[in-house]
């Protein structure tokens, strides 16, 4: 693996997508300070303002780095550097995960930092955390179908799906007696359901990426 | 063999409504190839082939000794590719691209490429999406020369270009190229650019190379007799005649193994040579596709 190439792709991404990542940063702090500020009706809007953002720069990232090369043209000139197509695939992958994950490590940890600190619920901080990493999630199989199938049809699609998954596996998960027990409680919860959840979700995002990978190593046209 | 700097051995690749059958291509280091086919007929399959961007069925591909596809990210290093449909990143700057590049390259050189953008007349801070397709494709060429690379692949690098701009890109190609010696693989449809810059002729048609010499063989041995018969005469049998056309006692003989002995076998035969029309690369191309596509059909 040539990583100096990889990280130079990586690099390259970065810049194009900078005023995206500057002002998803930016809303993001905003939303932090309208769920510490807003107090009830601040907390829900800002959560949902957060999450709007955080798919936001999830799809600005795919669209432009993944997709927008095939449509743009340029992948043929990034082709041409001296790459494989499992170190462009890494780059890719890698790429938009260093876009994503750090801005929503920083969102997650202000946002539990905010669940922990406030006053009346510390019970959510379990739910929070297995909601964030079915953000990750979501974002993860954008990333994947957009790399093998590199068709906007198909992403748009994955991106429905990941958004509708967040509803309906935030509805699921508040409803698992485990979970649902504390979630509205003063004390940070946290128990083995949570810990199950998390692993799996952990290990879907596993699946995705190892399965991109796989299907991108037997790929015989690039271009 | 090791001086070879592509070498394409019983190359397939099948698509669903389209397949390269077969290919064998050579092109020796330091010499200047023009890869010519109608639009579909294979050129630009063959050099994705070659560049490791689609993998073959069968066959083998070797690119500056490396195996392609296998070892392209080593062969990449020393071609420089351009193609028609490659484009650079809109939103930045020349002057971006060529800082982008330069680690990447060992062989990078900073001043040539600074004299090429000169040559080209492109600004380097101005944005790509600012430029001309002219400009752009100048700009593209900048970034692979500049990468010093000992393989120059440019897949129908005028396509698109208005003529002013395509005389301007292949007026400064060609300058750039009387440089130093470059081995180039140069596929186009237009056999007038190609016809300028190249020392060797390849044709492809429906996916098969139907012809490979150099330049000045296939000048030599392609004419075309233009006969008188007789009354009761018949047309002389020639060798290597592709196409017989004109009409009745006024036949046009186009003959691919052209000797100028062939002129007193046509007056031995009864037949006056009223002219041996030497013929252009088109004209040759064309002669040769339909010839092929004829016995196809035969």
């Amino acid at each position: 693996m040539n990583s100096s190439m990889v990280k130079s792709l990586i690099l390259k991404d970065w810049y194009f997508q900078r005023t995206a990542i500057l002002l998803a940063l930016a809303g993001g702090v905003v939303s932090l300070g309208i769920i510490a500020f807003g107090g009830q009706p601040g907390f829900t809007l800002g959560l949902i303002l957060l999450v709007t953002i955080m798919v936001m720069i999830s799809a600005m990232s795919v669209m432009g780095n993944v997709l927008g090369e095939r449509e743009n043209q340029t992948l043929a000139f990034a082709m041409s550097l001296p790459i494989s197509y499992l170190e462009y695939t890494t780059s890719k992958i890698l790429g938009n995960l260093l876009i994503f994950v750090p801005f929503w490590l920083i969102m997650v940890a202000g946002c539990v930092s905010l669940i922990v600190a406030g006053p009346t619920i510390h019970g959510f901080f379990a739910f929070a955390i297995i909601m964030a990493v079915e953000m990750l999630l979501s974002t993860c199989l954008l990333i994947a179908v957009a790399l093998v199938t590199e068709s906007k049809g198909w992403s748009i699609s994955a991106m429905v799906a990941g958004n509708l998954a967040l509803n309906v596996v935030g509805y699921l998960v508040a409803h698992i007696p485990g979970i649902q027990r504390g979630l509205f409680g003063t004390k940070i919860y946290w128990n083995l359901t949570a810990t199950v959840l998390v692993v799996i979700e952990f290990a879907l995002i596993a699946l995705l990426l190892g399965g991109a990978f796989f299907i991108q190593s037997r790929k015989k046209d690039f271009i | 063999m090791n001086d070879l700097s592509v070498h394409f051995e019983g190359v397939s690749k099948k698509y669903p409504h389209f397949s390269l059958d077969n290919i064998h291509l050579e092109l020796p280091a330091g010499s200047i190839m023009g890869f010519i086919g109608a639009n579909g007929a294979g050129k630009s399959t063959t050099i994705r082939i070659l560049m490791g961007l689609v993998h073959q069925d069968t066959g083998s591909v070797r690119v500056l000794g490396h195996t392609m596809p296998a070892a392209q990210a080593a062969a990449k290093l020393d071609i420089g590719f351009v193609s028609e449909d490659m484009r650079l990143y809109c939103p930045a700057t020349l002057a971006w691209h060529m800082k982008f590049m330069r680690p990447i390259y060992p062989r990078w050189d900073q001043k040539y490429a600074e004299e090429l953008a000169r040559r080209f007349d492109l600004k380097l801070e101005q944005k790509i999406k600012g430029l001309s397709h002219g400009q752009r494709v100048k700009a593209a060429l900048l970034l692979a020369l500049a990468r010093r690379p000992r393989l120059l692949v440019l897949d129908e690098p005028t396509t698109g270009l208005d003529p002013v701009a395509r005389m301007e890109v292949l007026s400064e190609l060609m300058a750039v190229l009387a440089d130093e010696d470059r081995t180039i693989l140069f596929s186009s449809h237009n056999t007038l650019d190609v016809e300028q810059i190249s020392d060797q002729i390849t044709f492809i048609d429906r996916g098969k190379i139907i012809d490979s010499d150099d330049k000045e063989a296939f000048l030599d041995r392609w004419r075309r007799l233009r006969l008188v018969l007789p009354a009761d005469g018949v047309v002389p049998r020639l060798p290597g005649v592709v196409a017989v056309g004109g009409s009745g006692r006024l036949p046009v003989l186009t003959t691919n193994r052209f000797d100028p002995a062939m002129v007193s076998v046509c007056t031995d035969q009864g037949a006056t040579v009223q002219a041996v029309d030497t013929m252009t690369l088109e004209e040759i191309f064309v002669a040769n596709v339909h010839s092929r596509r004829e016995r196809l059909t035969a």
